[in-house]
């Protein structure tokens, strides 16, 4: 299919869009009617503070975490340890990322509406996490355990000491 | 001569990127590729189309062109494919809306992941090499703005933290077409790359492929693999097993409130996993009596059900009703939030009967008005939800008078029925032939 030299694309391209474009304008007019900036500051800033808050957010903390464990290599040829901080870290921190308003007891309207205590969300989320990280650490000793033919932290496994001395 | 000035200027600008992100160099997972992106990319195909099947679903399930039920009246042609909302299966919008809220839970790590895979795209430099991409970017922000602004309003919504600028009906109903609109172009422009992405690796490989060797996929047209890849410090396999341990713990949080018995216990994390006991009316309340501002008093002796259509108007006290022939169904309540309970054993009097009381044998709708103000203070329902046998104006549950909460003196009960057109607290039926 040609090209439109002036557009960059072939025309489909823009007959689509255009199209896709009418379908949202009709939709964002009735969407936009009660309060048109409110409504947009939620939709145009759901797309940025995803891009320029969330995915900063996670991605510096990953790099710190990788950085501590790279200063802090465990014995053997077992390196990957970093996920098993980063896979409980995650999972929790998603839950509370879904379930902040009741976490954190935000709701007003929670208990009346419902006649449930809203008092229990803090404590499941940190049974919750504290779960995953005891199985992290469970599943961490055992490939340790797995690697070194010995305790996870036994002081006389060469490989450390090897280790600690060319630092 | 100008025009050769221009050109040189913009070659110099797209080789010389800001520093930071804006350089491709700035992106240096091992992983991000046009493979993983695209595993991403199908689960939110076949997971969005089913979100958005079931979100249209529900507006159906409301009869929106009944009465005052349509919550977005001004809808045009965006309730095209409207139906009447049957009451069979009794579980139906159990089913449909449980499916609704908890897969949209459990793919939120899925999206995720996939805006993640994408995010060096953002900072494409030049960022416009042609007035295509410039209107395509402006089509990928209605995307990315319109799925976070449908989750974040649905995750909201369930967990009654009323934010958002506006009724959750029109923000959720009108943004879900706008991101729809989006959504199937970036479909239809993708679609071939996806397909093809899938095909460059084989999904056991990669299953069966550790960190040892794991290595960055090939350089693709669409750069989103890193020319400057760190040491992968996961495998591929990692991600999607990270990826799927979300939404598995996610589902399993979650998907109780929807699924009922005992299962509700492990819900821990959902709006409504708690139980409120073990009594004849202990199963999920959707708003309390207090809430809605139903008092005893309004609900005690003096209460009367006025039944309107015919020549006369007969009002019924709660004696009145219990000395007509009494029926039994079992029947869930499913709410739009997408938890609903197990079927309970509702007894009162049929709504076929109430009508011919009424004077009106073959109605055509009813409009069901409550003790209680506000939006669901009223609703109308359809013929085939009138005359079904298992439609009641209950006054019992599980054979214990209706408490407060669930709508003494007497309620609607309607196979199928959204939660919030089961009126409670009925004050007055009015039946149109």
């Amino acid at each position: 299919m040609n090209r439109l030299r002036w557009y960059g694309a072939n025309p489909l391209h823009l007959l689509a869009l255009v199209a896709s474009f009418a379908l949202a304008g009709y939709a964002a007019t009735r969407l936009l009617v009660d309060d048109p900036w409110g409504v947009a500051l939620w939709f145009i800033g759901a797309a940025v503070v995803h891009d320029l808050v969330l995915f900063p957010l996670y991605a510096i903390a990953d790099r710190s975490v990788q950085g501590i464990v790279r200063r802090r290599p465990l014995p053997t040829a077992f390196r990957p340890w970093v996920n098993y901080l980063r896979a409980p870290a995650l999972l929790s921190g998603l839950l509370f990322l879904v379930w902040s308003p009741l976490i954190l007891r935000l709701p007003d309207d929670y208990e009346s509406i419902t006649a449930l205590p809203i008092s229990p969300y803090l404590g499941h989320w940190l049974l919750v996490t504290g779960t995953l990280f005891a199985i992290s650490a469970i599943a961490l000793a055992v490939q340790l355990r797995r690697h070194t033919g010995s305790g996870p932290y036994s002081p006389v496994s060469p490989s450390i000491r090897s280790r600690s001395r060319s630092r | 001569m100008r025009r050769a000035i221009w050109r040189t200027r913009w070659r110099w600008m797209e080789e010389h990127p800001p520093p930071g992100p804006f350089r491709r160099g700035f992106w240096r997972s091992p992983l991000r590729g046009p493979w993983l992106t695209a595993v991403f990319g199908f689960a939110l195909l076949i997971g969005i189309s089913v979100l958005f099947v079931t979100g249209l679903l529900s507006y159906a399930a409301y009869n929106p062109d009944l009465g005052a039920n349509d919550l977005t009246p001004d809808k045009g042609v965006l309730g095209f494919y409207l139906f009447d909302w049957p009451t069979d299966p009794v579980w139906l919008y159990r089913a449909t809306q449980g499916v609704h809220v908890t897969l949209g839970l459990v793919l939120i790590p899925v999206l995720l992941a996939k805006l993640w895979s994408v995010i060096p795209k953002l900072f494409d430099w030049p960022p416009s090499r042609s007035a295509a991409q410039v209107v395509e970017r402006l089509s990928l922000l209605l995307l990315v703005g319109g799925a976070v602004f449908e989750f974040v309003t649905g995750i909201l919504n369930i967990q009654m933290f009323y934010v958002f600028p506006g009724s959750f009906y029109t923000l959720h109903f009108y943004g879900a077409w706008v991101f729809m609109a989006a959504f199937v172009v970036h479909v239809a422009f993708r679609l071939g790359r996806m397909s093809s992405a899938l095909r460059s690796r084989n999904l056991r490989e990669e299953l069966l492929t550790d960190l040892a060797h794991t290595r960055t996929e090939p350089p693709d047209p669409d750069q989103l693999v890193s020319p400057n890849p760190a040491e992968p410090t996961i495998s591929r396999r990692g991600v999607l097993g990270l990826v799927g341990a979300s939404s598995l713990t996610l589902f399993v949080l979650t998907a109780g409130q929807s699924i009922g018995g005992p299962l509700r216990r492990i819900a821990l994390l959902a709006p409504r996993g708690q139980e409120l006991g073990n009594g004849a009316n202990d199963f999920q309340v959707n708003k309390t009596a207090a809430h809605v501002g139903v008092t005893p008093e309004q609900t005690g002796p003096a209460w009367r059900l006025t039944l309107r259509g015919g020549q006369t108007s007969p009002t019924l006290s709660r004696e009145d009703l219990l000395a007509m022939p009494q029926h039994t169904a079992q029947l869930p309540i499913a709410c739009v939030e997408g938890w609903s309970t197990t079927d309970q054993v509702w007894t009162g009097v049929r709504m076929r009967d109430l009508a011919a009381l009424a004077g009106v044998p073959e109605p055509v709708t009813v409009f069901v008005e409550s003790l209680e103000d506000g939006t669901f203070g009223s609703a109308t329902l359809r013929q085939n939800q009138i005359l079904d046998d298992r439609s009641l104006l209950a006054l019992s549950v599980n054979g214990a008078d209706l408490s407060l909460d669930h709508g003494f003196p007497a309620r609607v009960i309607v196979p199928a029925n959204p939660g919030v057109h089961n009126t409670k607290w009925v004050a007055r039926m009015t039946f149109e032939a």
